[in-house]
């Protein structure tokens, strides 16, 4: 019974997003689940490479102060979406909508400078520089970043991008290897670095790319306890991951694709007994 | 321009083209290989070229003899370049780093400075000056067919050309060994699962792409009739420039273009003075980077 | 107080420069002020090179621009050296955006080649347009630098080429420093670790390699003024690949990244082949050999972004919770 009461639930999601956004170009339609305004849109997002359809007319949306999952097994779409989302790739059709406004042919850093943060799955920090410089970066994409402020009228920028850098290292826990070498850093504290990275330009949106790959299961619980605190402080999260245990335990709501479609948008109770989801995970999950 | 002109200019501008694209295909399969500008390519077409010169003057023998001697002097050449200047840094079996950018840094900077050696070793023993290939190897003896007038080393850059790249695609299509330069081209790791020895590739890359390059050298040095140190720096760059402009991965693509190169340099003397012809080539390089940034003949790949 | 350290190094090469000119060598002069002009160049490839991780082939045509800008200026407009100074660097930014430009969109290999393939352009340019730069010829009678008030202290013509080297040298240097110690440096060396990343962040990657790229053309037509200024004649030849090749041995040598390093590097390399001179002929074979030596066992080379120097700086740091960042 459960399971007949997830389908509808779950069309209902897609059948609401999509007429929420037929209806009006700049839509302020409310996001299903929370009263918030909807931050980011998924309107049929399909992404072809030559013959195969990574992500096939994905429809979902991510409301202010959600803390939404993204799962599916490996080569469901999962990164191949996110790269549409943060402008690394263009979909193929479809729109995705921040705020009501089309990110189609932004720049990466344009979309970044929206609000939109991000980390990577594989960390890619800058290894050849201090942690607090790598942070640093994060600030920086946030301000003007002209080459003579370093001569004269930069100090309120510097005192602004060296106030945020150190209030996130202090967030992240990392304050006390500030002046490390990122290349030095133990992969959890990478980990840390990546996330402290995105943090320091404020996103209103942070999208965390498999943040619990290669945690242990303590590592994982203060990930999540820390993914908790960061939506407490305002940030709406979507989480990308593999990893059915965090999503279930601290997702407000939960995206399953498989095979580049959306098979179920629903609470995570719901999503945990959705026999499509199930049988796409059969096998290959430990116990959600 | 009146058509024996033109097919004088085309038969010109094919042989330097081939010449060229027989430096391009080692430069090529090298960077396939190991994703690194061999910096010293060029050197080993003016080391064929000083080789053969030895050889001749040294044994003086037939023709074919000359090119099949020059063949292993290229080759072995080869062999030791990888050994001084690309080995050493490999101290890693993975990927991560066999392909990795501070190597890749490393390892441009090590050919360019064994190139340096090569090149003032070379000037040491020989003085800046040309040397003259003796006057019976020279390949300057013109042919008429028709109205057109070609010399026989047209016909034997054309000939051995076709060979060499026949047989290079015979060697990559249908040896062992080329399936496994092919095979480590594209994917390191996966050609290290299978149990191809990524080593021995690498160096049977160089010799091959070596060998092609001092062919070249000789061949070039017959045809004009002097040879130099320096001689090997602007084939070298021309070379760097129709792999790029082919599409890094492709030697296919980089024959192609330095055809392209040779035919529009020889053709531009119609028109311009001989220091602007290399204009042309460089200009084709902007022109082709601006309309294809990852060269004409690229695979496209999408970035993960 | 490691960074004072550094600072007392170029002071202290700077005193035993000029002290070594004061020993009226006048063939060491020379050597001085040459070895000061590739300190300018040396760092400006660095900052573009090794700072923002654009491998530039093709610099030594901009040295030309810049010598031949300040060369044409005062041989034909009858500008002194101190209005050509700033033109060659304006005049060598402007051609050095107008032909970045097109390759902004080009990742790494591709922007190395088609640098390479603009060096070789603006060479052949300098050679052959015979109106402009009078070809091979090249130009002659360049007139000296002149300090006003010089002969009054009674400055030798070559005192003052000195001094004034030495100053723009340091000024150069300083305001390279300040670029690259910033949190716009930070930016530009974000470009280097990762471009893709950096943009993700939200830098404007696009416009700060153009940024990068003026910068670094800049100070490369400065040294090619003072190069002009203090030769007294030009000619292509001086502004090959090889001599771009040289100015990044120099670079690599110092290690990419840092400043200092350059400085070192430029230091080595202009002294070297000098102290060889003995050797005649074996002397670029012997700068082969030290490039190939020092890229095996110091990859990143002397003093490259993470060093001994660096690691003496660490230590000498404070706390790391006060200490753990830069005062900008």
């Amino acid at each position: 019974m459960a399971a007949t009461l997830a389908m509808p639930s779950a069309s209902a999601v897609t059948s609401a997003a999509t007429s929420a956004v037929t209806s009006a170009a700049t839509s302020a339609a409310t996001s299903p689940f929370t009263s918030a305004t909807p931050l980011l849109v998924l309107d049929q997002v399909t992404r072809r490479f030559g013959g195969l359809v990574a992500v096939d007319s994905v429809s979902t949306s991510v409301g202010e102060g959600e803390l939404v999952g993204l799962i599916g097994p490996n080569g469901a779409g999962k990164t191949t979406l996110f790269n549409c989302i943060s402008g690394v790739v263009p979909p193929s059709s479809g729109q995705v909508r921040w705020r009501g406004q089309p990110l189609a042919g932004m720049k990466p850093y344009q979309i970044a400078r929206l609000g939109i943060g991000r980390t990577f799955q594989n960390l890619r920090i800058f290894p050849n520089m201090t942690v607090f410089d790598n942070v640093s970066v994060g600030a920086i994409g946030r301000e003007p970043n002209r080459p003579w402020s370093t001569f004269a009228g930069g100090r309120a920028e510097a005192a602004r991008i060296s106030a945020v850098s150190e209030q996130v290292l202090e967030q992240v826990g990392l304050a006390a290897v500030a002046g490390e070498l990122a290349a030095n850093l133990s992969y959890g504290k990478r980990k840390m670095l990546e996330i402290a990275r995105a943090l320091a330009g404020r996103p209103q949106l942070l999208i965390l790319d498999e943040p619990a790959a290669g945690l242990n299961d303590t590592e994982t619980a203060e990930l999540a306890a820390f993914i908790r605190r960061l939506r407490a402080d305002g940030t709406t999260v979507l989480l990308v991951e593999h990893d059915m245990g965090l999503v279930m335990s601290i997702c407000t709501r939960v995206v399953v694709l498989a095979f580049g479609r959306k098979i179920a948008d629903d609470v995570p109770e719901a999503v945990k007994r959705n026999p499509q989801v199930i049988e796409a995970y059969l096998g290959t999950e430990e116990d959600a | 321009m009146d058509a024996t002109v033109f097919l004088q200019q085309l038969v010109n501008g094919l042989s330097i083209g081939l010449v060229y694209a027989l430096v391009a295909i080692g430069f090529t399969l090298i960077f396939g290989v190991l994703n690194v500008v061999n910096f010293a390519h060029g050197e080993v077409f003016t080391v064929g070229a000083f080789g053969g010169l030895l050889v001749i003057t040294m044994l003086a023998p037939p023709l074919w003899v000359v090119l099949l001697l020059v063949l292993l002097i290229g080759g072995f050449s080869g062999f030791a370049l990888e050994r001084l200047a690309f080995r050493p840094f490999r101290r890693f079996a993975d990927e991560a780093s066999l392909k990795s950018k501070a190597m890749r840094e490393a390892t441009l900077l090590s050919s360019l400075a064994v190139s340096i050696i090569v090149r003032e070793l070379l000037e040491l023993k020989f003085s800046g000056e040309m040397q003259t290939i003796p006057q019976s190897f020279l390949l300057q003896s013109p042919i008429a067919l028709g109205p057109v007038l070609i010399t026989d080393g047209n016909l034997v850059i054309f000939g051995s050309s076709a060979l060499m790249l026949g047989a290079l695609q015979y060697i990559l299509f249908r040896t062992r060994v080329g399936m496994a330069i092919r095979a480590v081209s594209n994917n390191v790791l996966g050609a290290q699962f299978v149990g191809i020895d990524t080593n021995r590739t690498i160096i049977a890359t160089f010799v091959v792409g070596s060998l092609m390059g001092g062919i070249a050298g000789i061949m070039v040095g017959l045809y004009q009739g002097a040879i130099f140190p320096h001689m090997g720096f602007e084939p070298g760059i021309k070379a760097f420039v129709a792999m790029v402009m082919g599409g890094l991965s492709s030697p296919g693509g980089a024959v192609i273009c330095a055809l392209i190169i040779g035919v529009s340099e020889t053709f531009a003397t119609q028109f311009v003075s001989d220091g602007w012809k290399a204009l042309v080539s460089y200009g084709f390089l902007l022109l082709t980077l601006w309309f294809f940034p990852s060269g004409i003949f690229a695979t496209r790949k999408e970035k993960m | 107080m490691a960074r004072h350290l550094n600072r007392w190094l170029i002071l202290a090469l700077v005193v035993v420069l000029v002290g070594l000119s004061m020993a009226n060598k006048s063939y060491l002069n020379q050597v001085a002020i040459t070895t000061m002009i590739f300190i300018v160049l040396t760092a400006s490839l660095n900052y573009v090179t090794g700072t923002a991780g654009l491998l530039s082939l093709g610099h030594a045509a901009f040295f030309g621009v810049g010598a031949y800008a300040a060369a044409l200026l005062s041989t034909k407009a009858g500008w002194s050296f101190w209005f050509t100074l700033p033109a060659a660097g304006v005049i060598t930014a402007a051609i050095g955006i107008v032909v970045a430009l097109p390759t902004m969109r080009l990742v790494s290999i591709y922007f190395a080649v088609a640098t390479l393939g603009i060096g070789e352009m603006l060479y052949v340019t300098m050679l052959n347009w015979v109106g402009l730069t009078r070809g091979p010829m090249g130009i002659r009678s360049i007139p000296a630098i002149e300090l006003p008030g010089a002969k009054a202290l009674g400055l030798s013509s070559t005192e003052v080429s000195m001094l004034a080297v030495a100053l723009v040298m340091l000024a150069s240097l300083w305001a390279m420093h300040r670029l690259s110690h910033s949190f716009y440096g930070n930016s530009l060396r974000a470009l280097r670790e990762d471009d893709a990343c950096a943009d993700a962040m939200g830098i404007d990657i696009a416009r700060l390699k153009l940024e990068a790229f003026a910068v670094s053309c800049f100070f490369a037509g400065i040294a090619g003024a003072l190069f002009a200024h203090t030769t007294g004649y030009i000619s292509p030849e001086s502004f090959r690949f090889g001599e771009s090749i040289l100015v990044l041995s120099m670079a690599v040598i110092g290690g990419l990244g840092s400043l200092y390093g350059s400085v070192i590097g430029a230091v080595v390399l202009s002294v070297l082949p000098e102290a060889l001179r003995e050797l005649g002929s074996f002397r670029m074979i012997v700068v082969g050999l030290v490039l190939f030596l020092s890229i095996l066992f110091l990859p990143r080379g002397l003093l490259g972004e993470v060093s001994a120097l660096d690691l003496v700086r660490r230590q000498l740091r404070r706390a790391p919770a006060a200490g753990g960042r830069r005062r900008w």
